[in-house]
């Protein structure tokens, strides 16, 4: 029988500031920059070692940094746009159920 | 294989500044963005636009691609001539093994084993770079698509990925990979799961690195999701909806009794406490009422909606003014 992997939810396990590093392969300097800049992490305590990132932040630190190398937009930018698709997400979700009822 | 012309890709000649290239790209990656675009194949072409720019863009790249792509045309049969490379040094990065996997063999044949950037900084020919580097391998990303009813009792799924594998001649090459996943109980739309160790394999003995899976529901024919609280729309008759019912409820982990309080219309919604997507806490799941009118198929129905129509007197527009 096929070796089986066991999964754990981001949720329960949330990514240190060093995972996220490695993960998304950006510097620490371009995190903390884009934490101070508003477009990263709604909780911030001191210090960094103590930031934790949701599977929410993940997903948006590969989106801005798709933003960023693709359009060269500025964090502010960049952060502006995730902030729009995920408001995009959220009316798409919402027609889908206005849809269904 | 085929020859994949990088040029008309970005809609650009061939002696376009880096600039022109940059411009194009830009504007076709807003055009074929996956998340706006409603061309139907905007992925299949916002990948092929990565790949021409990841080429075109870096000029060491470029000077070989167009070195070794004289003459060729687009969808034409190719392959690269031995040492075709020979006199140029791929230093740059600008994609990643990762990335990698979503392109062409044709890319994969022609820059697959210089991939500069390729295991977080890595230079020059993979096969090399073993013998001098140790790194922890990449994480990978992919979706999954589940049932709702595996976020309440988790689930064995398999799952197959195309992973990029650096083979014996130091090429990148994109091979398929199945594993079988445990995925917890209390996954949610969009949240992510990671599987430790099952990423990209480590360079120089360094540890694998990690891959995350992004959880997505397929559509349910009963059940709607919105975060950890479930939706379900649940047909009751006309006389329990006017006088009250105890009646059973189909949930994704099992059946449950409900009572339908009296007097209640299309639309009203019963809330079962905890009954949502497990977790701590778990979510609600909400019985949304519908009244299901029975046919008027037989005399005897007829008689009976016949009856109700001349002795209850009910206006259902009163409120409406008619």
């Amino acid at each position: 029988m096929a070796r089986e992997y066991i999964a754990v939810s981001i949720e329960q396990s949330p990514l240190t500031l060093d995972e996220v590093i490695v993960s998304c392969r950006v510097t620490r300097e371009w995190v903390v920059e884009h934490v101070h800049a508003g477009v990263l992490l709604s909780e911030t305590p001191q210090p960094p070692e103590q930031w934790r990132f949701s599977s929410r932040d993940l997903a948006r630190v590969r989106r801005i940094l798709e933003l960023e190398s693709r359009f060269d937009a500025n964090p502010e930018l960049a952060g502006l746009v995730a902030d729009l698709f995920d408001e995009l997400e959220r009316l798409r979700a919402r027609v889908r159920r206005a849809e269904e009822e | 294989m085929e020859f994949k012309d990088y040029y008309e890709v970005l809609g650009v000649k061939r002696d376009a500044t880096a600039d022109e290239i940059k411009k194009s790209y830009r504007k076709l990656a807003r055009k074929y963005h996956p998340d706006l675009s409603k061309e139907p194949d905007a992925e299949a072409r916002m990948k092929e636009l990565n790949e021409a720019h990841a080429v075109l863009s870096d000029p060491e790249k470029r000077a070989a691609y167009d070195n070794v792509g004289k003459g060729f045309q687009a969808g034409q049969e190719f392959r690269p001539p031995p040492n075709w490379d020979a006199g140029f040094e791929f230093t740059g990065g600008g994609f990643s093994g990762a990335e990698g996997a979503d392109f062409s063999d044709f890319f994969s044949e022609l820059f697959g084993g210089r991939a500069g950037g390729m295991g977080g900084g890595m230079g020059g020919r993979a096969g090399r770079a073993r013998q001098s580097y140790q790194a922890r391998g990449e994480d990978h990303h992919a979706k999954i698509e589940l049932e709702l009813e595996d976020a309440y009792r988790g689930a064995t799924r398999t799952i197959t990925l195309q992973v990029p594998q650096i083979n014996d001649q130091g090429r990148v090459q994109v091979v398929p990979r199945t594993l079988d996943v445990r995925i917890p109980k209390g996954v949610r739309e969009g949240q992510m799961i990671r599987l430790s160790g099952q990423g990209g394999p480590g360079y120089g003995g360094g540890p694998a690195g990690d891959l995350f899976l992004e959880v997505h529901f397929k559509p349910h024919e009963r059940y709607r999701v919105e975060e950890r609280d479930v939706y379900e729309t649940l047909p009751i008759s006309p006389w329990e909806a006017a006088l009250g019912a105890q009646i059973k409820a189909p949930l994704p982990d099992g059946t449950v009794e409900v009572r339908i309080p009296e007097g209640s219309q299309t639309g009203r919604k019963l809330r079962l406490r905890g009954r949502g997507i497990p977790g701590d806490p778990p979510g609600d799941l909400y019985l949304v009422l519908e009244v299901a009118v029975p046919p008027a198929d037989t005399p005897k129905a007829r008689e009976l909606y016949e009856r109700m129509a001349s002795e209850l007197a009910f206006n259902p527009r009163k409120h409406l003014g008619v």
